[in-house]
């Protein structure tokens, strides 16, 4: 696993309250309790911070999964 | 602040654009509305035929009391909406209180944060352009779903019985949703030139 996937598992574990091992690509918005509106938005602010960038709104709302969350972030010149 | 209010608006924002329901929308429209995924959650699952469908078009087209929107995202069609005034006789410009609905047909925004984009439109409107005093909507008790995206609105529930009514007063709207309107806000061409990737 790349240091960026590291980073980006961990994010996606400390904003949604989940343990790490529960973070897997298929993992979706909205398939657990945990991952709803308000966590989106504190997940979309954590990863911008880590990865210092900022996203679009069409990215925000296109990011439902941490795959896609990958595929997105690589838009943004960051290497998974 | 002029007091004109169009009968037939055109809302964009948040991503979305909301557009009066045209004839043309009408066989979409009831192919959405008959489709279980959508109709479970309605309070009657009769099949609507399309004879059914023109005469329900051809009465809300002179209903002051009700508008009905088609939600395009990215200039496509991925549901309806619309708002109806409560109270015997009362326009939606006379309405203290105004009953949103809405759902979204296609399946890949129906879990999706974007599903929150029409509603803010709606509500928006309502509260500041029709001036109304709060949403009232209903909700059976197995859409879990709903009263869980409802709430996280800022509705609150004011009867729990075989329905269930919710209620949102401008207020409460605003204070529920001031980060959902700044994150569904963002320009798409906002220059990124002083933040870069690591």
């Amino acid at each position: 696993m790349t240091n960026n996937s590291h980073i980006l598992y961990q994010t996606f574990s400390d904003s949604l309250a989940i343990p790490l091992d529960k973070v897997t690509d298929d993992l979706a918005y909205n398939t657990i309790p945990e991952w709803d509106s308000t966590a989106h938005m504190i997940l979309i602010a954590e990863i911008e911070n880590q990865f210092n960038i900022m996203l679009d709104t069409d990215d925000i709302i296109d990011m439902s999964s941490v795959a896609v969350a990958k595929s997105i972030l690589a838009k943004y010149d960051v290497q998974f | 602040m002029s007091d004109f209010i169009d009968s037939s608006p055109v809302l964009s924002g948040y991503s979305v654009s909301l557009r009066p329901v045209i004839e043309s929308d009408l066989e979409q429209l009831r192919v959405w509305r008959n489709d279980p995924q959508v109709s479970q959650y309605m309070l009657s699952q009769d099949i609507i035929s399309a004879e059914q469908q023109l005469a329900w078009f051809k009465k809300i087209q002179r209903d002051p009391s009700q508008l009905h929107f088609i939600i395009e995202y990215k200039q496509q069609p991925i549901g309806s909406a619309n708002i109806k005034a409560r109270g015997i006789g009362k326009t939606l410009q006379q309405a203290d209180v105004i009953e949103p609905g809405l759902y979204i047909a296609l399946e890949q925004y129906r879990n999706n944060i974007v599903a929150f984009a029409p509603t803010l439109l709606l509500n928006d409107y309502c509260f500041e352009q029709l001036r109304c005093q709060c949403l009232r909507a209903i909700v059976k008790p197995d859409n879990q779903a709903a009263l869980h995206y409802n709430q996280k609105l800022g509705y609150k529930i004011i009867t729990n019985g075989e329905l269930i009514e919710i209620e949102l007063n401008f207020d409460d709207y605003q204070a529920h949703t001031q980060g959902l309107k700044a994150l569904l806000s963002r320009s798409a061409n906002r220059d990124k030139s002083n933040r870069t990737a690591r």
